[in-house]
């Protein structure tokens, strides 16, 4: 099967959309950032590789083939403003498996939108796209990513010593992952705590 | 990487490169069902018995990443062909490589593949240098697990359902253990092994 979303996506207070080409400042605004780039495979961005990097997440929209990725700006939905991106790559067509990913600006963190975009994309993946397992990984010092992984119900599967280098020194490295029955599992437990409250 | 020789001697066991000869003993385990899911391809015939063979014996060395080094468990006493085990130099920069490990069911539980991916750490660690070597296993495999547990590797990754494996959902173990981890317990080893003075 194939994965065509409806765009945008819309939760409570966010609107996830596919990138536009006005929106490279927003995007160098925090990929430029020594703290954002720490535990990306990416250096800190200059403007024109942010243009670069828009221009590609334009067309990354759909799942049509194995390895394909849906990149998209996370947005606030009263001022309309791109505080970062989330991002779900087709790992296996055969085992229907797919990673999640974000990035957002440091000055949005501590509001839960990370929690509240990666839930509507863990919904996009397991209803839409009909996934049996989605998993993420991150840096192990990254505490804020692996916090937000045990938030959406994700279990740790993996924690891999010295397994790479990355910049140069030894990495340590999580990968978390969530399979569709837990993730409806849970869905069914938060609308019944919601219910009962 | 140096060159290396062969065969390794171990107290009961010669880790030697595969021979022509061997197709038999093969036989006799690779093609039991149980065994599909240790190998590293899978073994329907006897024909690919042969070609599982003739590939092992052309990986004597590890030259460059990619490179697996395959040997066969020989019991010293009477040359009875054990099993298999296997060095993968998978990646250079990060100094990694892979054991992997199959043993006859019929000589299993005898501490043959304990003693025999000793040697292969030591080798992986002394001779080739690598940093960390991982072992793979399926989540059902009890006694593989073990094993590698009681070598001092450490459980790294419990992959669920992120495969299929003939149709079915697969659980994957991998484990892990770096060189200086690798040093410290094989310390503890020759502490241990030393005759002691009352």
């Amino acid at each position: 099967m194939t994965l065509h979303p409806d765009y945008p996506l819309e939760t409570e207070r966010l609107v996830l959309r596919p990138f536009t080409r006005g929106d490279v400042d927003a995007v160098h605004d925090y990929r430029r950032r020594e703290d954002v780039a720490r535990f990306l495979f990416d250096p800190p961005l200059s403007r024109e590789e942010c243009a670069e990097a828009v221009q590609q997440r334009i067309g990354q929209i759909a799942f049509e083939l194995e390895g394909d990725k849906i990149v998209l700006a996370v947005t606030l939905r009263e001022s309309g403003l791109l505080i970062g991106e989330v991002s779900l790559i087709w790992r296996s067509v055969e085992a229907r498996q797919a990673e999640i990913g974000w990035i957002f600006h440091p000055d949005q963190h501590g509001f839960g939108y990370a929690t509240e975009a990666a839930h509507a994309l863990l919904d996009l993946a397991f209803c839409s796209g009909d996934m049996h397992r989605v998993m993420a990984r991150c840096d192990a010092r990254n505490d804020a990513s692996s916090r937000l992984m045990e938030r959406l119900g994700m279990r740790r599967e993996a924690h891999f010593r010295e397994h790479a280098l990355f910049k140069g020194e030894w990495d340590e490295e999580f990968i978390y992952a969530i399979l569709k029955r837990e993730w409806a599992a849970r869905q069914g437990l938060v609308g019944s705590i919601a219910s009962n409250g | 990487m140096s060159s290396l020789t062969l065969p390794i001697e171990t107290s009961r066991l010669l880790l030697r490169s595969f021979e022509r000869g061997d197709y038999d003993a093969l036989c006799t385990y690779q093609l039991l069902p149980e065994m599909q899911r240790y190998l590293e391809w899978p073994v329907w015939n006897k024909a690919d018995v042969a070609t599982g063979l003739n590939l092992m014996r052309t990986q004597v060395c590890l030259h460059r990443p990619g490179d697996t080094l395959s040997l066969a468990m020989v019991r010293r006493g009477d040359g009875q062909l054990l099993g298999q085990i296997s060095l993968r130099w998978s990646d250079a920069t990060a100094g990694q490589g892979e054991v992997r490990f199959a043993i006859n069911p019929r000589y299993a539980g005898n501490g043959y593949a304990a003693e025999a991916a000793t040697a292969i750490l030591d080798l992986a660690f002394d001779h080739f240098k690598i940093h960390r070597v991982f072992a793979r296993c399926d989540g059902h495999n009890h006694r593989a697990s073990k094993l590698l547990q009681k070598l001092g590797m450490r459980l790294e990754a419990h992959y669920r359902e992120h495969a299929l494996f003939q149709g079915e959902w697969d659980e994957e173990l991998h484990f892990a253990i770096l060189d200086r981890e690798w040093r410290r317990s094989s310390k503890i080893r020759e502490m241990h092994a030393r005759p002691r003075v009352a």
